[in-house]
């Protein structure tokens, strides 16, 4: 019998972005597997010795309970048809049309126990026209969806773009799916083991998501912090005529706010120590304080320092207004906008923060589709935890194309690692925590996500 | 009860399919991967040996009088041979699909038809491999076809449920609905019962005479395999670790415990004699064993062959039994008691 179950790459992508030359580029290569390939437009792949079979995209509407799902009743009849064989193989790639929404594929290697068994949905590859994406992108069409599934985006045809639209077009990408890998390519000119055996649907895997994608969005996008002393200082906003030694040259994000330019959120803290640790202790307590209510502060008038969102009044963008420093030491500035010109006067002159840093804004992009990343220090109760899983399946489980965690459940010493698609999931205890920190790192791609309503609901399950 | 080894043949990949004729002369097997053999039951001497369909042949079957032999492949066609001419007769060329089911009107005469399915088309056909009728397309595609023992009837299943068509002026007599995967369709051979065996997992059961169901669930796996003992009171299903056993008598199976005939590994082929009460059935790792279920203990023998069955054929008399397996070799096995 066979040793382990068959890994199965799902290739999608628009009409022309070049799947099929990804596939015969994956075919002709001298790699030795004995692959099957099952796709839509018959007669397009033209490899010897290969095994093609055409499917139809019957779609079975599955209903069970409260879990409803459409699945590939071709491909359970195809792929279980594969398996009657003497010699098992190594791999089969599905290659889907143009205008189809992956969920399907990928829900049938949840549902069918036997498919379940016999095979393993190794990654959902999407061949994107960097020429061409944009337009499907911003009309809104299946593309979006195929993006949001992928574990693997080969962006091919760069030669028809310049570096400049590159560099946007990536960064679109990542802002509707932050957790796929993207490759650039001229002619799908890609290794085989990019594509093939990347464990996209792997549980243990799941871990492996990019730090910098966890960064969560915030609603400041400046933070500085200065070594103030004891005094009454000057805090001026716009545009100062003498210098220009702010942050606010070389930004490149000129992203559509809905901010009323004569208004402006900052919120002070104070900070014991110049470290990570009590910086991100800010950070933290800032991203609460920037959701309270806030405190309208008129030229010339003070400041209120600590937990108080400061809401600063301006004529024309520009303003003036103190600040009173009781005690001398470090504080940090958190700004809404980093566009926005912020100086500490004190004696007239220019305090230079000693730490500063941009956040990821929290409207970027105008995408449906976006990924949300929760990560969260400390354990979570199983029954909590279980009952917003369910919820949130429940109620989201539609706009929800990709998931994937490692979580800390109180009582276990093993990591629960989980993944799934829409409202389908698996989910087991993997390896110990052993000396590693435990924490959540949970990452959402769908449709219409609230970022904030997520990370608040999901703290709710801490133990 | 002893089983022996009486002859075995070898196909080039997997036993995708296995039928002995009725006048008890030929055993014809298909592999996967295209070939088709007839061999005769006494000896094992090759009838017929041909390529088949061009990416694999699914299926295939003998007519009542044992005249013709009719298979079904990947390349959309039926292909009609003359078993002991060794010789291909006709083809018909049915559409893009495969051709998985097929099935031959189980009454002698001179109006042999063949049914067969190609995705969601249903074709009757003549063995010179003309059509005799084409039925409208189903909803999806047809996932099982089953002719009642009488032959007036035709069941075929697709996703959502089962028509059963006159077989003689071809209209619809029921739409049988069941929302979800039908793997396979038998008859019991009084005609009263038709089950299916569904992928949600369970068996569903309809008196189509009295309009009446039951449904049968808490299977481990889909069900795909189904036989009922000559008497029809005994229905083995697959489905799990054991052969699940329903006794169908009087008002059939509802509240009733059925008997769980065990193996170490999922149950992968499954038949009753064809006029004795043995049940053969093969599970995942290769083991066959025999039942007799009506006895208190009723394991009457274990065989552990290197594969796995595909599938399990009893001769017509019940005195041999043919089993195909996923390594291409058809074993031929007496049983005697």
């Amino acid at each position: 019998m066979a040793e382990g179950p068959i890994p199965v790459t799902v290739l999608t992508g628009f009409l022309g972005a070049g799947k099929t030359t990804l596939l015969n580029r994956i075919l002709t290569e001298q790699h030795g597997l004995k692959l099957a390939v099952i796709e839509n437009e018959f007669g397009e792949v033209g490899v010897d010795n290969q095994l093609v079979i055409s499917s139809d995209e019957e779609l079975f509407e599955m209903n069970n309970g409260c879990i409803c799902c459409s699945v590939r009743g071709d491909l359970i009849r195809i792929l279980g048809r594969l398996l009657k064989r003497k010699d098992r193989l190594d791999g089969i790639l599905i290659e889907t049309t143009g205008l189809a929404n992956p969920a399907p594929v990928a829900q049938t290697f949840f549902t069918d126990d036997e498919i379940r068994t016999a095979f393993r949905l190794d990654a959902i590859v999407t061949v994107v026209d960097a020429k061409h994406v944009s337009t499907h992108l911003d009309a809104g069409d299946e593309s979006v969806k195929q993006i949001g599934f992928a574990d693997v985006i080969v962006l091919n045809k760069t030669d028809l773009v310049t570096a400049e639209e590159l560099t946007k077009l990536k960064s679109r990408i990542h802002s509707i799916n932050a957790v796929a890998k993207i490759h650039t390519t001229n002619n799908c000119a890609i290794p085989i083991k990019d594509v093939l055996n990347v464990g996209g649907f792997n549980l243990s895997r799941a871990t492996e998501l990019d730090p910098a994608f966890l960064e969560p969005e915030y609603p400041f996008e400046w933070a500085g912090a200065y070594a103030l002393p004891q005094g009454n200082h000057d805090f001026v906003i716009g545009h100062v005529d003498h210098d220009h030694d702010h942050h606010d040259c070389g930004h490149d994000h000129h992203h559509e706010h809905d901010r009323n330019e004569n208004e402006l959120d900052v919120v002070i803290l104070p900070l014991d120590n110049l470290n990570e640790t009590d910086i991100h202790a800010a950070r933290d307590l800032a991203l609460k304080v920037f959701s309270d209510w806030e405190k309208k502060v008129v030229e010339s008038e003070n400041l209120a320092l600590g937990a108080t969102l400061n809401r600063l009044e301006l004529k024309d963008g520009n303003g003036r207004f103190k600040i009173e420093i009781k005690t001398p030491g470090f504080y940090v500035v958190f700004e809404q906008c980093s566009e926005v010109p912020l100086h500490i006067q004190v004696c007239g002159e220019n305090v230079k923060p000693g730490w500063q840093n941009d956040y990821h804004p929290a409207h970027s992009h105008n995408e449906d589709v976006t990924s949300v990343g929760i990560h969260e220090i400390g354990e979570l109760d199983g029954k909590k935890l279980n009952a917003w899983i369910s919820e949130l399946l429940r109620v989201k489980g539609n706009d929800i194309y990709r998931m994937k965690g490692v979580i800390s459940v109180k009582g276990s010493t093993k990591r629960l690692v989980f993944q799934g698609v829409h409202m389908l999931f698996d989910a087991k205890f993997d390896r110990e925590w052993g000396s590693d920190k435990r924490m959540n790192t949970l990452v959402f791609i769908g449709k219409n996500l609230d970022r904030a309503a997520l990370n608040a609901s999901f703290k709710s399950c801490l133990a | 009860m002893n089983l022996t080894k009486f002859w075995a043949a070898q196909l080039d990949d997997y036993v995708i399919d296995l039928e002995w004729s009725r006048d008890g002369s030929l055993l014809a097997a298909a592999s996967g991967s295209g070939p088709i053999e007839a061999y005769n039951a006494k000896d094992g001497a090759k009838r017929l040996s041909v390529s088949g369909h061009a990416n694999g042949t699914n299926t295939l079957r003998f007519s009542p009088d044992s005249l013709v032999l009719a298979s079904g492949g990947q390349d959309g066609c039926v292909k009609f041979w003359d078993p002991l001419a060794g010789q291909h007769t006709s083809t018909a060329s049915i559409g893009n699909d495969w051709i998985e089911h097929i099935g031959f009107r189980p009454t002698l005469g001179s109006n042999t038809s063949l049914a067969a399915s190609c995705g969601k088309k249903l074709s009757i056909l003549k063995t010179d491999g003309s059509v005799l009728k084409q039925l409208p397309d189903a909803a999806k595609t047809i996932s099982a076809l089953a002719w009642d023992p009488e032959g007036g009837c035709l069941a075929a299943a697709h996703f959502g449920g089962v028509k059963l068509w006159d077989s003689d002026d071809w209209i619809v007599q029921k739409e049988l609905t069941y929302a979800n995967g039908i793997n396979t369709l038998a008859w019991s051979p009084n005609s009263r019962w038709l089950v299916s065996g569904n992928a949600d997992p369970s068996v569903h059961l309809w008196i189509p005479s009295e309009d009446a169901e039951l449904h049968m669930s808490g299977y481990e796996g889909k069900v795909k395999h189904l036989s009922f003992d000559i008497t029809s009171r005994w229905l083995a299903t697959s489905g799990g670790r054991d052969a699940c056993l329903w006794d169908c008598s009087g008002a059939g199976p509802e509240g009733r415990e059925p008997n769980m005939l065990p193996h170490d590994a999922p149950v992968c082929a499954l038949a009753f004699q064809n006029s004795h009460g043995i049940l053969a059935t093969g599970s995942l790792d290769g083991t066959l064993e025999l039942w007799s279920p009506e006895r208190k203990n009723p394991l009457r023998a274990t065989v552990k062959m290197p594969a796995a069955a595909t599938k399990i054929a009893w001769s017509w008399d019940d005195r041999y039994l043919a089993v195909g397996s996923t390594q291409g070799i058809i074993y031929v096995l007496k049983c005697e008691a």
